[in-house]
């Protein structure tokens, strides 16, 4: 027959293609992302927030902190020296830094600049409203010998307003200065912990970046070791290796037990190496798959190979719909055997792909891509399928092992003896009973925290990283918006005040806002102007012999200094920890971030913002899991469509009653499978949902194998089991991953595959029995 | 899912410059409290350092000009002074006014008409306290390290010149200088911006024990 010429050739051809692709999309490196964002949906359209966001999640992308620990301080000092020389020379880094040799120079000059415009709430109140008090202050720390030295000499600044500027910087919680190496230091359980901070070039969502930053960190650590010392480390590029690693790990696990476990059983169900070809679909719906997602998305997100692989157990169930029949074709031969199972397969690709495609409409990115990825994966292991692996299998001939087909004949036996002493409804009642037990006890929980298997130990350094150096940092954060510099620093002051408040009262551990570092231009004048009177009240310090025209000079200098805005104090050395919070200004005015320590009830956060315009909280991680909720509804909803559109499509074939029934068992036994996650104390998550539209989609396809009937029902079932075994395989093996959301999948998968297998004989219409469900 | 930021710790960068200058006076203070310890027989700093446990307590008056670039009189002020072993510091102003300053294991606290009052701004941490008990237990490795150490002279008159090591400590001081005999008698400390501060402490005396006074200062 011609087209069975034409069909492979057509099909090399496209292979040929795909292959092509494929091999120009990977020539430049592969063209994979870890990076979990990518995976969630864009929260906002607001250009100005997405820009904060960044802002605030670029250190977690590029930054490295360790703490080098030694009991002996100085041993804790020299291995951080040599460390930071080591990583210096790597050539990873922007910059390493274990200690400060800064320039006082500079400080000087920006804390004689910044005299008024830097100067605290509380030290410019007293200036104002009473110069009395402020006056003795100064006179008080010339004399005090615990007063410290003020950078900026007395003669510069008689009024002491450096000093004052000096002594109101926030000071760094658990961290001191070593003051003859510059090194940061924190002493806790101990040791001596020196801090050591690194910037990379890249970011953590370059795949090569994370590996080898581990790598120098576990070398370091071996360095550590025999000198008793401790390395603790935190870092969102050390997640991101540890992610890369996991993934690798399960890809190779999830894909290589599925093959493994797949051929095996075709080798022991047919007995002839030919057979194992049917394994030519798997990969072949592998590749148009990455090529398809590659195409789509620019990059395939690991995440999207490791769900993907479970597609393997999906794809090999084409060739297994005509490769059964040699149980009941006698002699087997390919090309008849794929026209008589050509219709029930084109139905199942169109069934399956529906389920999958319906996880495309949802707003996460991540389920977009393994929809594309699955869809496009089944295509291609259809087309080969039906064009190549029949001209592959045509001289073969198939002499099945009989042994599978005892055990369906046993089981169909099993089931009608069953059949005659309980009958379907009362089974049917049972199967109801058994659901409103589990979903009563069904609890939903969604978090994006699952989407990421943290490993312990980097989750424990993490936290002993914040508990020594004091800082709790959190992704919640303020954004504050506002016509002018002015009306920005009045709001941030208004918001400071709040977030004052819930400080002392143990709520929140701290917060950073440029209104700590620079007051408004009104307080700058309002403070210039208490200067006018400042004469009337300095006696004591003239009295100490400081000469009055040395003051005079100062006043007239002091009001000479112009209205510092923000960028000007972020451009010098004390501003540079505030210079992420300043987003600059666009045509709707200027915007600053307020940033949070400590993480805090998102609730009370968001009570801050009342009455105060321009301010927002933004909580992504909150949003992102109020999301998850939330999609969880629109979810349920998809799955009843994607029922809807496979009952349209299989009314033509086999008729309303048919195709009710078809749809209803899939649909049961997602139910049954929702019922044991409730039984077995697992909670429904967006991802077991998610799984769960999957198994609709694919049992479908069981249903159709066992309504079709061709060869007889123990013949059907058989193809049925063989198909269930093999997806079973594949989405059992994802359940054992450590990414609780990716488990979570593969076990609402696996449990529904289970309830599928067993409904799926109810498809078939039984002369005289009592209609099933 | 949320590692430690290191967002926050980048204002350590900015804050530890200033940090130094508030620590400066407590260090001075450290020094002072190194060096008032009666010192006999002292030629090597290991002979000076065994000094340092013997006396419970040293007590007298103290002079302390400032002498600013700009003033041709230097700021003068007078008090006296309590140190002991056990407890730690007594810093009494009482010219050109009257102020109480305290240090101790807890940092620095200064007396109102209320009581001590911690000093937050500068209170002790780590690294002062560490500096501070280094000094008091005779640890000369404390201050070794942020110091050269240059020691001439005898027992009955030595002079001893203390030089930064690190860049940082350069920046703020030039040179610190201290003479004695018996007791420590003169320290100056010379600013990198010209200015200078000159302690005396001419009549030290050591005690064996606490007054009670004293002991109530140093317990509330």
């Amino acid at each position: 027959m011609p087209t069975e010429r034409l069909l492979p050739r057509l099909f090399v051809c496209l292979l040929l293609a795909m292959l092509a692709v494929a091999g120009w999309q990977w020539h430049r490196g592969a063209p994979l992302s870890a990076d979990l964002m990518s995976l969630v949906p864009g929260a906002t359209q607001d250009p100005l927030v997405q820009r904060a966001e960044q802002r605030m999640q670029e250190p977690l992308n590029r930054e490295l902190l360790v703490l080098v620990g030694h009991p002996q301080r100085q041993q804790a000092l020299a291995l951080a020296e040599k460390l930071a020389g080591q990583w210096q020379a790597s050539g990873l880094f922007e910059k390493v830094q274990w200690s400060l040799q800064t320039d006082l120079q500079a400080v000087r000059t920006q804390l004689l600049q910044g005299r008024l415009a830097m100067l605290a709430p509380a030290d410019r109140q007293q200036l104002e409203a009473q110069p009395d008090a402020f006056v003795a202050q100064r006179v008080q720390s010339l004399f005090d010998p615990f007063a410290g030295f003020s950078l900026v000499p007395n003669q510069d600044d008689w009024l002491g307003l450096t000093g004052r500027v000096q002594n109101s910087q926030p000071k760094p919680a658990n961290v001191e200065l070593d003051t003859a190496s510059g090194a940061l230091i924190a002493q806790a359980d101990d040791h001596y912990w020196v801090l050591l901070r690194a910037r990379t070039l890249g970011n953590a969502f370059d795949m090569q970046l994370p590996l080898q930053v581990a790598d120098l960190l576990a070398n370091a650590r071996q360095q550590a070791e025999p000198l008793g010392a401790q390395l603790l480390a935190a870092s969102g590029l050390l997640h991101a290796a540890a992610g890369q690693q996991q993934a690798s790990r399960e890809i190779s696990w999830v894909g290589g037990g599925a093959t493994l476990g797949i051929l095996l059983l075709l080798w022991l169900a047919f007995r002839n190496w030919r057979a194992l070809l049917a394994f030519v679909p798997v990969l072949v719906g592998m590749l148009f798959g990455s090529v398809v997602c590659v195409a789509l998305f620019g990059q395939m997100h690991v995440m999207t190979l490791v769900l993907g692989s479970s597609l393997i157990g999906v794809a090999v169930d084409y060739p297994l719909h005509y490769l059964s029949k040699s149980w009941s074709l006698k002699p087997w031969q390919s090309w008849p055997a794929v026209r008589l199972t050509l219709p029930g397969m084109s139905l199942s690709l169109a069934t399956s792909c529906i389920g999958y495609l319906a996880l495309a409409f949802t707003p996460f990115p991540a389920l977009t891509q393994i929809a594309a990825f699955s869809a496009a994966g089944l295509l291609g292991a259809y087309l080969s399928a039906v064009c190549l692996l029949p001209a592959l299998l045509a001289s073969a001939q198939l002499r099945p092992a009989l042994w599978p087909l005892r055990i369906t004949q046993a089981l169909t036996q099993w089931r009608e003896a069953l059949l005659r002493r309980v009958p379907s409804g009362a089974l049917l009642a049972l199967v109801l009973l058994f659901c409103a037990g589990g979903l009563w006890h069904l609890q939903t929980r969604n978090d994006i925290r699952q989407w990421v298997g943290t490993p312990p130990q980097l989750l424990q350094q993490a936290q002993a990283v914040a508990r020594i150096t004091g800082y709790q940092p959190t992704s919640q954060f303020y954004l504050v918006r506002a016509a002018d510099q002015q009306q920005l620093l009045a709001r941030t002051q208004a918001l400071g005040a709040k977030l004052t408040e819930l400080v002392e009262l143990g709520k929140l551990k701290g917060f950073m806002s440029l209104s700590q570092l620079v007051a408004s231009p009104a307080e700058q004048q309002q403070a210039r102007k208490a200067l006018e009177v400042l004469p009337e009240h300095w006696q004591p310090l003239v009295a100490l012999g400081v000469p009055e025209a040395a003051l005079q000079a100062e006043i007239q200098q002091l009001q000479a200094l112009p209205v510092q805005a923000i960028e000007h104090v972020l451009a010098g050395p004390l501003g540079e920890a505030w210079r992420p919070l300043w987003l600059g200004a666009d045509a709707q005015g200027v915007a600053a971030i307020v940033s949070l320590q400590g993480l805090s009830d998102a609730a009370l956060l968001q009570l801050q913002t009342q009455d105060l315009d321009g301010v927002q909280l933004v909580d992504r991680l909150g949003e992102l899991n109020q999301l998850f909720a939330a999609t969880q509804v629109s979810a349920a909803e998809l799955k009843l469509l994607s029922c809807v559109l496979i009952l349209v499509l299989l009314v033509m074939p086999f008729g309303l009653r048919g195709s009710l029934r078809i749809v209803a068992l899939p649909l049961l036994a997602a139910l049954c499978s929702l019922a044991s996650l409730g039984w077995l104390g697992q909670p429904l998550t967006l991802f077991s949902l998610f799984g769960l539209l999957l198994v609709t989609a694919i049992s479908v396809d069981y249903a159709i194998l066992m309504h079709e009937r061709i060869g007889g029902a123990a013949v059907s079932l058989l193809g049925t089991l063989l198909a269930a075994l093999t997806t079973w395989l594949s989405f059992g093996l994802l359940a054992l991953s450590s990414t609780p959301a990716v488990s979570n999948f593969g076990a609402a998968v696996s449990l529904g595959l289970v309830f599928s297998f067993l409904l799926a004989p109810w498809a078939a219409p039984r002369d005289g029995a009592p209609t099933p469900p | 899912m949320n590692p430690i930021d290191n967002r926050a710790l980048r204002r350590t960068a900015g804050v530890g410059l200033p940090a130094i200058a508030c620590k400066a006076g407590p260090l001075v203070l450290a020094l002072l409290l190194w060096l008032i310890s009666p010192l006999t027989f002292a030629f090597t700093l290991d002979d000076l350092q065994k000094q340092l446990s013997a006396p419970a307590v040293v007590k007298g008056p103290f002079v302390q000009e400032k002498h600013l670039r700009a003033l041709p009189q230097p700021l003068l002020s007078q008090g006296q002074f309590v140190l002991a072993r056990d407890h730690g510091l007594l810093w009494l102003l009482q010219t050109p006014l009257r102020q109480d300053y305290r240090i101790d294991a807890h940092g620095i606290a200064r007396r109102d008409p209320s009581g001590w009052q911690a000093l937050p701004n500068r209170s002790a941490g780590a690294e002062q306290n560490r500096l501070f008990f280094a000094v008091l237990q005779g640890d000369s490795t404390g201050l070794q390290r942020d110091f050269e150490l240059a020691l001439t002279g005898d027992a009955a008159h030595w002079q001893l010149q203390l030089t930064p090591r690190s860049l940082l400590l350069k920046q703020v001081f030039k040179r610190i200088d201290i003479t004695g005999g018996r007791y420590v008698q003169r320290i100056e400390l010379s600013e990198t911006q010209g200015d200078s501060t000159v302690l005396r402490m001419p009549e030290s005396s050591g005690a064996a024990d606490l007054s009670d006074a004293e002991r109530s200062d140093f317990a509330n």
